[in-house]
């Protein structure tokens, strides 16, 4: 699928290689990449190019690396490639001062510094290079990753049309996409929730709201003109059903109105409204709001700028400052405190739904961020059908890309409003890897799928991350008329997911409907501690029920993710790597057995599938495979920096040579 | 039989395969702290000599090894016993004197059948000991000295030790006098390559050494090489007593009813430091790995005791660099060397005397241990539940191995013993007179106190020695290392080497290592050749950057890791999957399998039998016992 474009190629400088659209926008040259680890400052020249796709530098010296590890490189994005939409922070330094950079400079910087959104720091000297290219790149980079942008710039559209007849979609992917009224009868199927529930098509041609799925699912006694009264507000849709016939559901909340009359319109709907999901003795729901009580975005959003910061290192005298203190750091941003209070909501509901049999109703202001992450985690501990490959990336369809998350707003892909960047979905990732560090045997997917699905969030080719609704996806995409007015962003509701007060209105409304019904919060507590409790007194069963462990010390950082970028964490033939050649040959002998016995039964062979080879031969990879590849230079052991001088040139040294030799950097 | 608390569940026979059961097994010296419990959720702590309130309805035993024990006493009848036993526990606290806890041992089991058993592991305490070892490491430039086999040189020292074949043993007397304690240097390692891994106490600066002493120390310290790195132990790594309080407060961060918040875990942990102290460890060790390996030289560990610090770092060292020492038998072989023979005060050390300087200096080794095994998973043949066993069996008084002080007394203790075995014990057939030692019982007898089906979970499912292509070859490799300059010497300190103008602090002494100081390791060419000769990075080694069997640990701070199933195994969460899920559930599948297939067909083919000898234990066996029986926590009401 990677072109390249001929016009580029030039006798002895490297291949740009090029997507299809992708058009070169600036360039510098002689541009010298420090390599990071180094503390002498040393660094490679080359080229720096911005294209409308990415930023990427290239080596003059690129020798090639025969490696067995480049098989590995990811096709897309090269080891120097940043996208555009991972671009989080510049920097610039300017006389030994490093300064964030926005906007016109008056000034252009000797150095520059990009921190990524998937952690990588790049740094640039640009002291060798000519002043009218650095002002151009420097200002194009900026331009093209700081501005806000219009939806139709996005380079999704150009490759989009570019590569229109390239696509070629896998046949094995069976990733259901919950864009047809038959997916959404099949899923109810699966989960045996027909009887209650059905799939509608109320929203055809999204008439009633562009908020909703074309199709989706409600409680079979719900007429379908509910769902058309208030733009498919107040109404509970169907998320999951469990095989005790309790279900899952999710609710976007009615607009807060101040007029009685109104508000009494709206109370006489809800209650005609519950009585289809809350018929007790025979069905009781549970409501929870995920607007109150619970996280807030703006809580995600500022302990994930702290956590990430721990990572974001440019160079490594920082980061052993910052080291001695590493465990009250990570506490204090709270981002793991925040993933252990998502993994508890969803032990309770699942609580609810497996051992009191209760419909749980999740309810949000859009139900389309905490709604979308706890709903996907219960049924990631419930439904063992979520833990292979296919049936999580199509539960992320169902909540998350159908559910209406607004992948666009919340990744800021547009850089038009930094207040709706909040990493939901990278927290739910977080959740996810979890349950994958503690129960590596009751997934299909390994870590590294995971670690590389974040990084897809800042991939423009593919559409699944880049649109806030499935109906802003089909305008633009299916369309893909250039010329389309972006209404979308401004005809949407609003999501100020930012105010302080709760949603009352609701809050009453229901809470008097089902304040019987709940349990005074010391015995809920309770429950929650012995069904905690005896699920893990009891062996595991990978296929059954699945439930994280959430005490302190069990939530861990997301080591593959958060640093694989930092040579000094990488082990050198160690890691979970080291084991897997042994556990690729048990496999294999397994399989092999396997198939011996199927043969006795006359059965068909399963396909074998190959391991790769590159594994079971290479003797020492690194333990941040496959992300960063053996280099020389992280193979130094690092030194304390207590001791630490950097040393200059040889004279220098020879200078020093009677008093001191550091062997740090000599 | 020493003074002991245990348990012995339903259905518990005393025949077992373990003559003493380690699962229920509380020393008293082991009881951290002892609560009884009563209906009305009442707890008392109930110290040595306290009298008890109320009938118990349950009693926990914390472990100082950090293990617990709960005890039930079911209603009905019960109730005067349970007073009666807790109280027995109260007074034997309070009569119990740490001096007599040592004094007796039960060999019953053990002398059966085997008149002249043979040690598991080499104890080192017999020159034909030294002498195997040093063969093993094909230290050619070394002999093994006799100069102390009646510890009149130190009674801290082993009887046998190893010098540079030059050195004459009155010389060594002579030079072992000016160090503190006695403790000269002695080899600890030879590294294959040609380098030599030392260690030595203190220079006695209070000594006035004649200049023929002074030639006998420096010789004796550089052993033939001409570059020379003193190694300053003590510098940048904990205190004694940093060490006691931070386990101390791990401890106390640990106890189920710790009452720091789930939020407030990371920072707790943080501030008791031990996870600092570890990576501390690693970091000096993994620095010495290279100073060993990238260059042939002398390189010295120098402690002022060198009975602490410098068998930790010595010991983590050939970890670090020989493959040998990462097996099972490699292991306890280095533990025997390092720690045991070397003289580290287990006893003091341990608490054990109730005097001060108590520093659990081998625990933490252990630690930094569990660390390597978490980092390296295929480099180590040994399993994580051998280091458990290792790190609960230090305050069981079974064996001497832990008990005592110095090589002396333990000597001492075991000829004592050896004569009460054979009054003593019962069908113990006599033992050939004047082979006293092979009597002698030491932790590594595991099978005293774990059933086979445990000492088979010593092993790792995943180690891979075929992971490190070059598999350890005890032969010299010239070619592979440089040669230091010519009579040079460092001392490593803080991270970097400073050249030092005299090896021996005495003043005036006239040295006979003259460091010429215009010399610079350094071909001159850039600054970054430099930089790779001195980390050990020719070229030759190809794409592999590191020399075969060389590990260099990762010591950041999100990189060392809290040992969970040693400090909360109070916690049931704790318990489950004890062991790595992945590797053991293929070994069951795979064992399944193999035993389907094997009732199908009559004959199996040889080819699939002999694929994975792994595979002939019988896994589910194992995974059965670890749930909950390794380690005693879920207590049968009895």
């Amino acid at each position: 699928e990677i072109h390249t474009n001929e016009k580029e190629v030039t006798e002895k400088e490297v291949t740009l290689h090029l997507l299809p659209g992708e058009q070169l926008l600036c360039e510098a040259s002689t541009v010298l990449k420090y390599v990071q680890e180094d503390s002498c400052q040393h660094g490679v020249y080359g080229r720096l190019v911005c294209t409308d796709f990415k930023i990427a530098f290239l080596g003059d010296d690129e020798s090639a690396l025969d490696n067995d590890e480049t098989q590995f490189k990811n096709k897309v994005v090269g080891e120097n490639d940043i996208t555009l939409h991972c671009v989080d922070q510049i920097y610039g330094v300017f006389d030994e001062k490093k300064k964030t950079l926005f906007g016109q400079l008056k000034k252009y910087p000797e150095k520059l510094i990009i921190h990524c959104k998937d952690l990588r720091v790049f740094q640039f000297c640009l002291r060798y290079t000519k002043e009218e290219e650095v002002k151009r790149i420097v200002s194009g980079i900026i331009h093209h990753t700081q501005a806000p942008k219009l939806l139709k710039r996005l380079f999704l559209f150009s490759y989009a049309t570019a590569a229109q007849n390239n696509t070629v979609t896998d046949p094995k992917n069976h990733t259901i996409m919950f864009d047809t009224l038959k997916d959404w009868c099949w899923e109810l199927e699966r989960t045996k929730g027909n009887m209650k529930y059905k799939a509608v098509s109320v929203n055809e041609g999204y008439k009633v709201c562009e908020r909703l799925p074309a199709y989706f699912v409600v409680p079979t006694p719900l007429p379908e003109e509910n769902v058309q009264r208030f733009q498919g507000h107040g109404i509970p849709i169907w998320c999951w059903s469990c095989h005790n016939g309790s279900a899952l559901l999710k609710m976007s909340a009615l607009p807060k109105e101040q007029d009685d009359g109104i508000l009494q319109i709206q109370k006489s709907f809800l209650d005609g409204v519950y009585k289809t999901i809350h018929r007790p003795p025979y069905e009781i729901v549970k409501t929870e709001d995920l607007s109150s009580n619970f996280l807030s975005l703006q809580e995600i959003q500022t302990a994930y700028s702290k956590f990430k910061q721990l990572f974001l290192i440019d160079n490594s005298t920082e980061f052993w400052d910052t080291d001695i203190k590493w465990f009250s750091l990570l506490e204090s941003s709270s981002w793991l405190d925040i993933i252990r209070r998502c993994l508890k909501k969803a032990i309770e509901i699942t609580e609810c739904m497996e051992a009191q049999n209760m419909n749980v109703l999740l309810l949000e202001e859009n139900a389309s961020d905490l709604c979308c992450l706890i709903s996907s985690l219960v049924q990631m501990m419930m439904d063992p059908h979520c833990r292979t490959r296919i049936g999580f990336q199509s539960l992320i369809q169902k909540e998350w890309v159908m559910g209406g998350h607004c992948f666009l707003d919340r990744c800021n892909h547009l850089r038009q409003n930094d207040k709706e960047e909040v990493p939901v979905f990278l927290l739910f990732l977080d959740c996810v890897w979890q349950l994958v560090h503690q129960h590596p045997p009751a997934f299909e997917f390994t870590e590294t799928y995971l670690t590389v699905l974040s990084d897809s969030l800042y991939i423009p080719i593919f559409s699944t991350f880049f649109f806030n609704s499935p109906h802003q996806k089909d305008t633009n995409m299916h369309q893909r008329q250039l010329s389309l007015p972006l209404t979308q962003s401004k005809s949407s509701p609003k999501r100020g997911f930012f105010r302080e007060e709760t949603d009352h209105l609701i809050k009453n409304l229901l809470g008097k409907r089902i304040s019987k019904l709940i349990n005074s919060s010391d015995e809920l507590q309770d429950n929650f501690r012995e069904f905690y409790d005896s699920w893990h007194g009891k062996p595991t069963d990978y296929h059954g029920l699945l439930l994280p462990h959430i005490e302190g010390p069990e939530i861990k950082v997301w080591a593959q993710r958060y640093l694989r970028w930092i040579p000094e964490a990488q082990i050198l033939g160690g890691g979970r790597v080291a084991t897997m050649s042994k556990l690729l040959e048990m496999m294999e002998e397994v399989q092999s057995l396997q198939e011996k016995i199927d043969e006795r039964h006359h059965s068909q062979q399963a396909p074998q599938a190959e391991a790769p080879c590159l594994l079971r031969n290479s003797a020492r990879l690194s333990s941040l495979f496959p992300f960063a590849l053996l280099q020389r230079h992280s193979s130094k052991p690092v030194l304390p920096t207590s001791g630490w001088k950097a040393l200059g040139d040889e004279d220098d040294l020879a200078k020093r040579e009677d008093e001191f030799v550091d062997l740090g950097d000599v | 039989m020493p003074p002991r608390v245990t348990f012995q569940p339903c259905g518990w026979q005393q025949n077992q395969d373990t003559p003493l059961s380690s699962e229920y097994d509380f020393a008293l010296v082991n009881i951290g702290r002892l609560e009884a419990v009563s209906s009305l959720s009442r707890v008392q702590l109930l110290r040595p000599g306290s009298l008890l309130k109320f009938i118990p309805e349950e009693i926990m035993i914390h472990g100082r090894d950090f293990r617990l024990l709960r005890v039930g006493f079911e209603a009905g009848g019960l109730e005067p016993q349970a007073f009666q036993v807790t109280m027995a526990i109260v007074q034997a606290r309070a009569q119990s004197n740490p001096a007599q806890q040592y004094s007796g041992i039960t060999l019953s089991k053990t002398g059966q059948g085997s008149g002249s058993r043979k040690p598991p592991v080499p104890l080192m305490e017999t020159a034909e000991d030294w002498e195997t070892e040093r063969k093993k490491q094909a230290a050619r430039g070394w002999r093994v000295s006799t100069v102390n086999e009646r510890f009149d040189v130190a009674t801290s020292l082993p009887r046998y030790f190893w010098v540079p074949n030059r050195i004459l043993d009155n010389e060594v007397r002579r030079a072992f006098g000016h160090f503190h304690q006695g403790r000269g240097p002695r080899l600890s390692w030879h590294h294959p390559g040609g380098s030599d891994l030392l260690r030595c106490g203190g220079f006695y600066t209070a000594s006035d050494p004649n200049k023929e002493d002074i030639r006998a120390v420096e010789s004796m310290l550089q052993a033939g090489h001409s570059d020379v790195v003193l190694v300053d132990t003590m510098d940048e790594l904990p205190n004694l007593a940093d060490v006691q309080l931070a386990h101390l407060r791990l401890r106390a961060l640990c106890l189920p009813d710790s009452s720091v918040a789930e939020d407030k875990w990371l920072s707790a942990l943080e501030g008791t430091r031990w996870l600092d102290y570890i990576r501390a460890c690693l970091r000096k060790a993994s620095d010495i790995s290279v100073l060993v390996t990238s260059r042939v030289r002398s390189v010295i560990l120098q402690e002022r005791g060198d009975r602490d610090l410098n068998g930790l770092l010595s010991s983590l060292v050939q970890l670090l660099s020989a493959p040998e020492a990462r097996t099972l038998f490699g292991f306890q072989s280095l533990v025997q060397r390092e720690w045991v023979a070397a003289g580290h005060p287990f006893l003091t050390r341990l608490g054990g005397t109730g005097a001060s300087e108590e520093a659990p200096v081998f625990l933490l080794f252990l630690d930094c241990v569990w660390q390597l095994l978490q980092q390296f998973p295929a480099d180590f043949e040994f399993s994580e539940f051998f280091l458990l066993a290792l790190h609960d069996s230090v305050r069981v008084p079974d064996t001497l191995t832990f008990l005592r002080n110095t090589p002396w007394e333990r000597g001492k203790q075991s000829r004592q013993l050896n004569s009460y075995t054979q009054v003593y014990t019962p069908g113990y057939s006599q033992a050939p007179a004047g082979n006293s030692f092979n009597l002698q019982l030491s932790v590594w007898d595991w099978d005293l106190r774990y059933s086979n089906a445990q000492i088979l979970q010593f092993q790792n499912p995943g180690y891979d020695p075929e992971h490190c292509p070059d598999s350890w070859l005890p032969r010299p490799q010239p070619s592979f290392m440089i040669p230091g300059p010519p009579s040079s010497v460092w001392l490593f300190s803080r991270g970097a080497l400073t050249p030092l103008n005299q090896l021996c602090p005495w003043r005036d002494s006239p040295s006979l290592l003259a460091v010429s100081s215009r010399w610079l390791p350094r071909p001159a060419i850039s600054s970054e050749s430099l930089a790779d000769q001195e980390w050990g990075l020719p070229s030759h080694w190809g794409a592999c950057p590191l020399p075969p069997g060389l590990l260099l640990p990762g010591y950041l701070g999100p990189q060392i890791r809290f040992w969970r199933r040693c400090y909360l195994r109070g916690r049931p969460e704790v318990q489950m999957g004890l062991s790595s899920p992945t590797i053991s559930g293929l070994q069951d599948e795979l064992s399944h399998l193999q035993e389907l297939l094997q009732k199908w067909t009559p004959r199996i083919s040889p080819e699939v039998h002999s694929k994975d000898p792994h595979t002939i234990l019988n896994p589910t066996e194992i995974v059965g016992i670890l749930k909950g029986q390794f380690h005693p926590f879920w207590i049968t009401r009895c």
